[in-house]
């Protein structure tokens, strides 16, 4: 990791192309590569191995990310919300929007809104931080105390994919 | 009162569970969904009734600037001791995973730092025996 002074080593250069993808959406892919210093190839390579994602699905998680919170917050229009991470059209932004995040931007909204209002529930909690899951994970039904024996054999992974099917993919 | 459970931020759930139990190699304690978010947490199975580990959803964008902050400045945002550090150095970089410091000597302990693909980095350390 050795460099000069002033010249950003590898590594921070990879931080600095992370933080320029999310900045700008629109922002070419290879013009990123070009100010890392890295060929198109070798930034998707390296990008990758470091943050566990293709720069595009980073961006697109992001994007969908930043177009949840605004969401929740529920301030803004949708149509407000859909200029500002990106998209041009409303009928777009809704359609990309429900294909990653599984409901429309207004159902998704009114679903944020509606666990604000639980009794167990507050603002904290929408952000899902500090452990404040673990309350939420304690009341669930599919909850179980923590036996040892069960994780280390892994039956308890057993158990836990028979209910989330999804997330065997 | 006693510490039986740690938490690291990480900016995809099922990214991390992936990963923290498909590379390192940890197990799978509970995967709960909650709300948006799951409920998860991973122990060692060197160690199964010792601390686990929340894998957080760094949905805080105050979280996620601290995070990122941290990461460029190289500083890990914890560490898990190892009994040989070079043998997880080999283990780890065979398998993809990305070093910062490569394993050094550190006054008496031998450490090595890694990413952990879902925004940290995590210090090895190999206490002296």
């Amino acid at each position: 990791m050795k460099h000069r002074v002033g010249q950003p080593d590898s590594f921070a250069r990879l931080c600095l192309a992370r933080e320029r993808l999310r900045a700008s959406e629109r922002v070419p892919l290879a013009l990123v590569a070009r100010e890392a210093r890295l060929s198109t190839g070798e930034l998707i390579r390296r990008f990758t191995a470091l943050f566990g994602e293709t720069p595009h699905q980073y961006r697109v998680r992001e994007r969908l990310d930043r177009a949840k919170r605004l969401l929740a917050g529920g301030e803004r229009s949708v149509t407000d919300i859909c200029m500002d991470v990106g998209f041009s059209s409303v009928g777009s932004f809704s359609a990309w929007f429900a294909r990653r995040a599984g409901l429309a931007p207004s159902a998704y909204r009114l679903r944020a809104k509606v666990r604000a209002c639980m009794p167990a529930s507050s603002a904290e909690s929408l952000v899902a931080g500090c452990l404040s899951l673990l309350a939420g994970a304690l009341a669930h039904p599919n909850y179980r105390g923590r036996n040892f024996e069960e994780a280390s054999s892994g039956v308890l992974q057993a158990q836990s994919r028979a209910t989330h099917p999804a997330e065997i993919a | 009162m006693k510490i039986a459970l740690n938490s690291i931020m990480v900016d995809d759930q099922s990214k991390a569970l992936a990963f923290y139990t498909g590379v390192l190699g940890f197990v799978k304690q509970h995967d709960v969904p909650v709300g948006e978010y799951r409920w998860i947490t991973v122990v060692s199975p060197e160690a199964p009734e010792g601390a686990a580990l929340s894998l957080e959803p760094n949905a805080n964008p105050a979280g996620k600037t601290f995070q990122e902050a941290l990461f460029a400045q190289k500083i890990p945002a914890t560490a898990f001791e190892v009994a040989d550090v070079d043998a997880e150095f080999r283990r780890l970089k065979a398998r993809g995973v990305v070093f910062t410091r490569e394993p050094m000597q550190a006054g008496p302990v031998k450490i090595a730092v890694f990413a952990d693909t879902c925004g940290n980095l995590i210090q090895i350390y190999q206490p002296p025996r």
